[in-house]
């Protein structure tokens, strides 16, 4: 995992954010320190069904499942659901 | 070795007169400087330094998803439920250090497409875009820090970072579904449907061949389609969110099923007031994400000071969302809250907030009263204010960002001028916010003094004092002008003296109608200014009026691509009158053709993207029930003909006028052959700067010398000489009148509008070279009352005398740039000296002069070594912009100004 996919992570710009632990600017695509926590995105939630291309997938709450993306951050998706196991 | 323009001159006995009124001192000097930012504002600001701009899919996602899901639905009904589902879903970001909160997207410097409007700019290169997402992945720490200084464009793809549009950066994951969701609006954008409908103009061929030879810089109605206005911040500030979903709620029931005696739109309000509610439940939604946010933050907090400061942004937050404001912190957050609602809504540049001063005014007075704030809290926040607001990025095409607007979003904040019954309007709360712009030095807000005689002269210096530390704000702004102008525009939609009072700039130098509203805080009655009007800037975009006059010479026809714009005229101009007479058919029959067409994109704007939360903000769509597209603003006559080059038209004529008609020595064939052959001169592009004094001589190109001593030595604009000014007379006195003879969407009359922005660098960098001697590909003079760069030669005063030869309330706007060197106005009688030379141009009638206080040199130093000139600043046009964010032919031109040294 990376600090772009962690809680504490607030993104600053596309290369880096401030952790909110530390207050230090990280770069988002280094390698998780231990005090890690997932933020809620679409490639976590048990609704996720991936596609066939990179990148793209679809959203298994809604009947229409319409297409979605597995970075897409899910803080204030009312149909995010941690992805079991 | 090629011999430069500077030297040619030199040996011939002239020179480009860089300098006036004196030498510049030998050292570089350096500005006066003001005090400092408060510690957190400077952290913030340098946070922004060191970011990237960034675009994030988030917004265009979820607004996609959403408007996909109802086919069926009512037009500004479907729009409002995809509007609530993006703002409801925008990822919550809050910074450590912050006070103010909310941004545009889930980055500090984030923004976003909206393909709605267009796609084709980057759909165009959607396999390349494609291709480079799924390549990248090898980023690494060493590849990223080279891009620390220098500003914060992004224009090359580097590790997982892809470039889009010229300027931005996103990250490749984000791509494929970027795309995917753009590839939902094609043939349905207002850009695909505005072009689908606009073939139908008669005369279209004409249209195209105008925007491929660069005669006009852009479209209108799909690009930035508001913006250039004043924003109205009242009715939450009044009403709170939930009391205007309550009033909203309470009209729906009033006007269900009643056409109201308007067979035509009257059912509309119903679908109107229904969307208002949902567009409100999604900002509510969206303050609430960020107050749940703060609150997250507050509990995992350790520092006593940062988790306090969570908690009160939680609870000003969780108050705004439902309430209208109590004190000056609620009310600022409320009003940042709003602007980026509004921002978000559409593309938007030129969203000002007004006279902010004013409408923050009575929280300031009562809390500073009641002693819940001091002034140091509340510059504090000003300037945290002024980063947040310099944060703000427009997503747009490179030909809109880059060569329009440099980047800039002309957030211009105005102060001073009049109070509705005609007393000086000024306060406390507007000497504090020059004062945070004067210490925490940022592009935006820029600030604009309305000018007018009855303001205190202690106001007036300390306006001056902050123009002299080089931050090119406040610009002076004539008041009584303004006012003139919009007595006689919008006298026929009702304007009155006293509403004319209110008057803002919107945008970078737009004249906006505006209005008072009384807001009533803890039992006391304020009357705040706020927007009344609709956008401004838009219709007529730029026209280059050197081009038109290329267009006239070579009877139609395009020098640069030798394609043919005009049907030829077969005119042999054997008078200057039959000259000028061709110059003005040419520039009409562009205005035709370009007024027909941006009618219907804003037409088509207007049917599937109309403002709901713009719309609700601005008198009367509330009490009416129709919105933008109903014509519900107070004002809506607001569309323009917008002209660039015009010095250069100027000098121009009065070169032909002398040398081909007056004195005869030269032919007009001549002028023509040696205006193709560049005077003998290389390209700009060839020299690679796009600046005269830089431009080089061809090996033996001296056949021309003669006649382009001519041209040069020829009368110029700016100089209290009648003979290039009585033409810059007559062509105002026309242009001013021809654009009333043209009716916008709005079934009103045009305006004229006089800005460049930045369009002077690329429409000079498609123009030959002209008859006053400029060069092939340099930049036109900037402004619409600047002189060229190097021809006034006869003071401040002269060019004054010149620039005030005409009527200025007959058009929105002019604009007068002037580069003073720091030593000119040194110390309390230099800032004397400047608040007198400003005074004296307003006194003359000029609408707006503003300031560069820097010396070239330093410019020219900053040109080589950028990375140490990150915080460099420079007023361009109507706006202020840091050197390294520029392009370089607005640096070439900026370097190039007169400079003053003496004053």
């Amino acid at each position: 995992m990376k600090h772009l996919d962690c809680r504490n992570y607030a993104p600053v710009d596309v290369v880096k954010g401030i952790c909110h632990l530390t207050k230090d600017a990280v770069l988002g695509d280094e390698e998780q320190c231990d005090k890690f926590e997932k933020v809620p995105k679409c490639k976590f939630c048990e609704n996720y069904m991936p596609g066939g291309k990179e990148h793209l997938g679809s959203c298994g709450a809604e009947p229409s499942k319409p297409m979605t993306y597995p970075d897409l951050v899910g803080v204030t998706c009312g149909q995010f659901s941690w992805k079991k196991g | 070795m090629s011999k430069k323009l500077s030297q040619v001159l030199e040996e011939s006995g002239l020179s480009l007169g860089l300098q006036a009124c004196g030498s510049a001192p030998e050292k570089i000097t350096e500005r006066e400087s003001a005090g400092r930012p408060f510690p957190r504002a400077a952290r913030l600001r340098d946070l922004y330094y060191n970011c990237y701009s960034s675009a994030s899919n988030e917004f265009p996602y979820w607004y996609t998803r959403k408007y996909a899901e109802h086919p069926g639905e009512i037009p500004v009904v479907r729009r409002a439920m995809a509007l609530r589902e993006a703002f409801s879903h925008l990822t919550p970001v809050i910074y450590p250090g912050e006070l103010i909160v909310m941004g545009k997207a889930n980055y500090y410097r984030g923004s976003f497409p909206m393909p709605w409007l267009s796609e084709g700019y980057y759909m165009a290169k959607e396999d390349e875009l494609y291709k480079a997402a799924l390549e990248r992945g090898s980023a690494s720490a060493d590849e990223v820090s080279k891009f620390g200084s220098g500003g914060g464009n992004v224009t090359k793809n580097f590790g997982n970072v892809i470039s889009i549009a010229g300027k931005f950066g996103i990250r490749q994951e984000e791509v494929p579904a970027l795309l995917k969701v753009a590839r939902e609006w094609v043939g349905k954008s207002v850009d695909d449907l505005g072009h689908k409908y606009e073939q139908m103009v008669p005369g279209y061929d004409i249209k195209e061949e105008i925007m491929k030879s660069v005669v006009c810089m852009f479209d209108s109605g799909y690009t930035l389609p508001q913006g250039r206005e004043v924003i109205n911040y009242y009715y939450p500030l009044q009403y709170g969110f939930q009391g205007l979903m309550d009033m909203a709620a309470g009209k729906k029931a009033e006007v269900a099923g009643n056409a109201g005696g308007d067979g035509v739109s009257g059912m509309n309000r119903l679908y109107n007031y229904e969307a208002v509610i949902l567009v409100l439940e999604g900002i509510k939604a969206w303050i609430l994400n960020y107050a749940r946010e703060a609150r997250r933050l507050e509990k995992m907090e350790a520092d006593p000071v940062q988790k306090k400061e969570y908690k009160e942004i939680a609870e000003c937050l969780e108050w705004i969302a439902v309430n209208p404001p109590r004190t000056f912190r609620e009310a600022i957050q409320i009003c940042w809250t709003m602007h980026v609602a509004v921002v978000n809504e559409d593309a938007i540049s030129g969203m000002s907030p007004g006279r902010l001063g004013q409408v923050l005014f009575p929280y300031f007075e009562q809390d500073i009263e009641a002693g819940r704030t001091t002034e140091d809290e509340v510059i504090e926040l000003l300037e945290c204010q002024r980063v947040k607001f310099t944060c703000l990025d427009c997503f747009a095409s490179m030909g809109v960002v880059g060569g329009v607007l440099s980047g800039n979003t002309f957030n211009n904040l105005s102060l001073g001028g009049l109070t509705k019954d005609g007393e000086p309007a000024c306060n406390r709360l507007e000497e504090l916010i020059l004062e945070a712009g004067a210490n925490c030095v940022t592009t935006q807000p820029t600030l604009s003094l309305l000018y007018d005689d009855k303001l205190p002269e202690s106001f007036l210096l300390k306006a001056a004092q902050c123009v002299k530390t080089g931050t090119g704000y406040p610009a002076f702004i004539n008041n009584r002008n303004a006012i003139e102008f919009l007595l006689k525009h919008y006298g026929d939609e009702g304007m009155t003296l006293e509403e004319a009072r209110a008057i803002a700039i919107g945008g970078c130098l737009e004249t906006s109608p505006c209005s008072w509203l009384p807001l009533d805080l803890n039992g006391k009655r304020y009357w705040v200014p706020g927007g009344s009007g609709q956008p401004t800037s838009v219709g007529v975009h730029f026209i280059s009026l050197p081009k038109v006059l290329e267009l006239t010479l070579f009877d139609g026809v395009d020098q640069r691509t030798k394609t043919r714009v005009f049907p030829a005229h077969g005119r042999k101009l054997e008078t200057y009158e039959e000259l000028f007479a061709q110059v003005k058919e040419y520039f009409a029959k562009a205005v035709e053709v370009l007024a027909l067409t941006n009618n219907i994109q804003h037409d088509i704007w207007r049917k599937n993207n109309m403002a709901v939360f713009n719309s609700m903000l601005k008198p009367d769509c509330l009490d009416k029930g129709h919105l933008i597209n109903e014509m519900g603003y107070r004002y809506n006559a607001t569309h323009n003909v917008e002209s660039c080059g015009t010095i250069n038209l100027v000098n121009s004529l009065a070169a032909l006028k002398k040398i081909v008609y007056d004195e005869k020595t030269a032919s007009l064939s001549e002028i023509r052959e040696a205006l193709l052959a560049n005077f003998g001169f290389k390209t700009a592009a060839e020299v690679g700067s796009y600046s005269m004094e830089d431009q080089e001589k061809k090996e033996g190109g001296d056949e021309f010398d003669r006649i382009h001593f001519q041209c040069l030595t020829a009368p110029k604009y700016g100089n209290d000489e009648p003979f290039a000014d009585a033409i810059l007379k007559e062509w105002e006195d026309w242009f001013c009148a021809m654009c009333y003879g043209y009716e916008s969407l709005n079934a009103k009359p045009y305006y004229a509008c006089q800005i460049s922005v930045s369009t002077h660098a690329p429409m000079g960098a498609a123009t030959i070279a002209t008859p006053d001697g400029r060069l092939a590909g340099t930049t036109f003079a900037d402004a619409s009352m600047s002189a060229y760069p190097g021809t006034d030669r006869n003071g401040t005063y002269a060019l004054f005398a010149s620039a005030t030869c005409w009527d200025h309330s007959k058009s929105q706007n002019s604009q007068l740039n002037l580069k003073i060197h720091p030593s000119a106005i040194k110390g309390m009688s230099g800032t004397k000296k400047l608040l007198e030379l400003s005074r004296a141009y307003m006194r003359k009638g000029g609408f707006h002069i503003q300031y560069n206080v820097v010396d070239s040199r330093v410019l020219k130093e900053a040109q080589k070594v950028p990375e140490k000139y990150r915080d460099l600043l420079v007023r361009v046009a109507g706006f202020t912009q840091y050197w390294v964010e520029i392009g370089k032919p607005i640096q070439d031109e900026v370097i190039a100004r007169t400079e003053y040294e003496g004053v």
